[in-house]
């Protein structure tokens, strides 16, 4: 699969069509990074197997933005989770569809460290769901949402959960990695870092962690797509998804809305039913 | 050398622990961590190292400067103060030595940091050689040794095998040291402790060299995965940057914080008036990688990293030192 | 629980419904417990959930979010997305440890001031029974 990516990306940069290709490279120690290739002749340097776990969207926006009247075009690959995060960046206008070359891969599910992952277990998409150009093959397995560990947290009394979550964001050192590595974290200037208004102090302290990570995950609610690179970017193996997929749920069980399927379905925190009735 | 027991260790480590806050590493679900115990049946000893370093207690995450109260038309400034000693035990030689680093700055150029004065003054250290390097260690890169006693108080070293049955050599490194041996039992016993099993170490380029290569566009394309994350400064144990703000408290008084900073955040540089001389992810990577490996030596001596590897594990992207000090080293 | 423990109430009331209906509830002579801080903001849907999320960890045991009535918002359509809001946002805040009943949201008109002070009372006692939040700090 490795040589169709550098076939297609080298015709890519040779045409002009990109100025840029990113993908996936061999990194140092055994893993695999994000790459970016300038050169037709840097493809070979492109590969594609089931370590490729990073959702490459989140390079997008630098190639986008600063006023620039046409943003270079990009050339990028995505699996199906990631698919769905270019559907909420192009969505809300992040991203211009036609500056974007779309070379999406269908995925049987990624490993971390050699671990098969639960997300992957859960994921409900084998095929990407946008894309120029597809590649791979047909897909072996499908996967099923199973909120069975939300559930579980769901049965412990509100006093217990408490102490569950106090446990989990003690270890929080406030590195905003897992914020650094969500393509819908795309502020310019977060609530958490903002002077003025002063949302949240400096202080690296259970107060501050716990509003922070509160706050992250309401402002994901109905754009989080699950594709966990907020956990799997975490240096204290923090269950960030265990907080994103129960808003998830509320989202699709409330507003019966799954974020990333299209680019144009109105999303539920932006919109109303005046009819509604929401059990508050 | 002087021999003793892990028995006898733990039982001197839980009569340190009655004296002083005792400070060991401690697992916490698959981590480990320097944390506060009460007594040895809390410490870990089978690590590598722990995935935070010691700087916590030392530079401390977050911590009250001075608090500023009114009291009926009286104003008055708390500083708070250090409760008790400390003994740190379980200290690798990569982060005492990265201690070593952090005094050049906060001891030996004025003005002295009186908060990090006191912790250093108040802790004895500890320190546990290491047997092995682990996969993503170089200090001997960076001229450690991994059971290099020279920057720690009393250094011990396993001996024999691992278990309940493990034995320790005791070298007493500086009097501070020897005050807390107290009734640890030892034996002096023939030979000397076994030495590690070391990997080559890589050519570090010295100070004056880096400027030449600052230009490079190699720095433009490694900073193009950076995630521009704070990891890799809040796990290193030489990174020092921190700032600090007053905060106003419900009941009216004031509270200076300091708490760390990282120049890896994007307003890290920024200045009043909105001048930020280095917007960029791939400046601020390279900036990092200057600070520690020409700036921090030219300015105050040591090159600030130990080689402990914790960047290299932790970066979610793997942007990984050791693979740029050999880049560079070919530029 | 303690039976002295007093809480503290945040309300957040929108200047055309709820707050009105506050000053009502004070004009009329209804009481209430004087243990309510009021905020008074334009319109329900001005109230962001992080309002409600720095309330409770700045030393809020209960917080109340009340607007006018659904098809009554003086800006049309604020409380609409404040209904949204706040159903996500009761639920997450259940999930992360904060009891369900010290957040209120609810519907008050101008007109209603014997009900504003019917849902104060009702509210403080239901928080004065679950007992101090203290930040959310685990003892």
């Amino acid at each position: 699969m490795s040589d169709k990516i550098q076939a297609k990306a080298r015709e890519l940069l040779e045409s002009g069509q990109v100025s840029c290709f990113v993908g996936y490279e061999e990194g140092t120690r055994g893993r695999v990074r994000p790459a970016f290739v300038y050169d037709a002749q840097d493809a070979e340097r492109l590969i594609w197997d089931d370590r490729c776990t990073h959702n490459l969207t989140v390079y997008l926006h630098q190639f986008q933005g600063s006023g620039r009247e046409e943003p270079p075009q990009v050339g990028i690959i995505v699996k199906p989770c990631d698919s769905r995060a270019l559907n909420v960046l192009l969505h809300e206008g992040q991203v211009t569809r036609d500056s974007v070359y779309v070379v999406g891969v269908t995925c049987n599910g990624v490993r971390v460290n050699g671990q098969p992952q639960d997300r992957c277990q859960r994921c409900a998409e084998r095929v990407p769901l946008v894309y120029d150009l597809v590649l791979g093959g047909v897909p072996k397995t499908v996967g099923r949402e199973d909120y069975a560990d939300v559930d579980r947290l769901e049965g412990l009394s509100p006093r217990e959960r408490l102490a569950f979550w106090m446990r989990e964001f003690d270890r929080c050192i406030r590195c905003y990695a897992c914020r650094q590595a969500c393509p819908a974290c795309y502020c310019s200037e977060c609530v958490a870092e903002q002077l003025d208004p002063a949302w949240m102090s400096i202080a690296i302290d259970l107060p501050q962690k716990q509003f922070f990570h509160v706050m992250r995950a309401y402002h994901l609610a109905g754009r989080c797509v699950g594709c966990d690179a907020c956990e799997d970017a975490c240096p204290m193996d923090i269950p960030l998804s265990l907080l994103n997929r129960k808003i998830a749920r509320e989202v699709e069980t409330l507003f019966d809305y799954r974020p990333g399927q299209d680019a144009t379905t109105p999303p539920p925190l932006a919109t109303f039913d005046k009819e509604e009735s929401i059990p508050l | 050398m002087n021999v003793t027991t892990r028995d006898d260790v733990t039982a001197w480590l839980d009569r340190l622990a009655e004296r002083f806050t005792l400070i060991a590493p401690m697992a916490v679900e698959e981590q480990v961590f320097y944390r506060p115990v009460a007594g040895s049946a809390e410490i870990a000893f089978d690590f590598v190292r722990t995935d935070l370093p010691v700087k916590e207690y030392f530079l401390p995450s977050t911590h009250v400067l001075l608090s500023i109260g009114r009291d009926q038309g009286e104003i008055h400034v708390e500083e708070p103060a250090l409760d008790g000693e400390r003994v740190v035990f379980g200290l690798r030689p990569c982060d005492a030595r990265a201690l070593h680093v952090l005094d050049a700055l906060f001891l030996e150029d004025e003005p002295v940091d009186p908060y990090y004065a006191e912790r250093r003054e108040r802790t004895v250290l500890v320190g546990l050689a290491c047997r092995e390097m682990g996969e993503a260690c170089f200090c001997t890169s960076m001229g450690l040794a991994p059971d290099d006693a020279g920057d720690v108080d009393l250094m011990l070293t396993e001996i024999g095998e691992e278990g309940d049955g493990a034995a320790y050599a005791v070298q007493v490194v500086t009097e501070k040291g020897r005050a807390i041996l107290g009734s640890l039992s030892l034996e002096g016993v023939e030979g000397n402790p076994p030495a590690p099993t070391v990997r080559e170490p890589i050519p570090i380029l010295e100070a004056e060299a880096w400027p030449q290569h600052f230009d490079d566009v190699y720095w433009t394309r490694l900073g193009d995965r950076c995630l521009s994350c704070r990891v890799c400064t809040y796990v290193c144990p030489t990174c020092r940057c921190f700032d600090v703000r007053d905060y106003e408290m419900r009941d009216r008084s004031i509270e200076r914080l300091r708490a760390w900073d990282s120049c890896m955040s994007e307003g890290y540089r920024r200045i009043a008036g909105g001048h930020n001389p280095r917007p960029t992810k791939a400046q601020r990577l390279r900036n990092r990688f200057y600070c520690k490996f020409c700036y921090y030596p030219q300015d105050f001596g040591p090159v600030a990293c130990v080689g402990c590897g914790r960047c290299i594990a932790t970066c979610p992207v793997n942007v990984d030192v050791v693979e740029v000090l050999e880049d560079v080293g070919a530029l | 629980m303690t039976t002295d423990f007093e809480p503290q109430i945040v309300g957040f009331l929108c200047r055309w419904c709820s707050y009105p209906g506050a000053d009502l509830a004070g004009t009329s002579r209804i009481t209430y417990p004087p243990s309510l801080r009021v905020i008074r903001v334009p319109c329900s849907g001005r109230v962001d959930p992080l309002f409600v999320l720095k309330a409770f960890q700045d030393g809020a045991d209960g917080v109340m979010v009340l607007g006018c009535h659904p098809g009554d918002c003086h800006y049309v359509e604020g409380n609409y997305h404040a209904r949204r809001r706040y159903a996500l946002m009761h639920r997450l805040l259940e999930y992360v440890g904060v009891e369900s009943d010290r957040l209120l949201v609810d519907w008050v008109s101008a007109a209603e001031g014997g009900r504003f002070a019917e849902v104060t009372t009702e509210f403080t006692t239901q928080v004065r029974e679950l007992g101090p939040w203290g930040g959310g700090r685990v003892e």
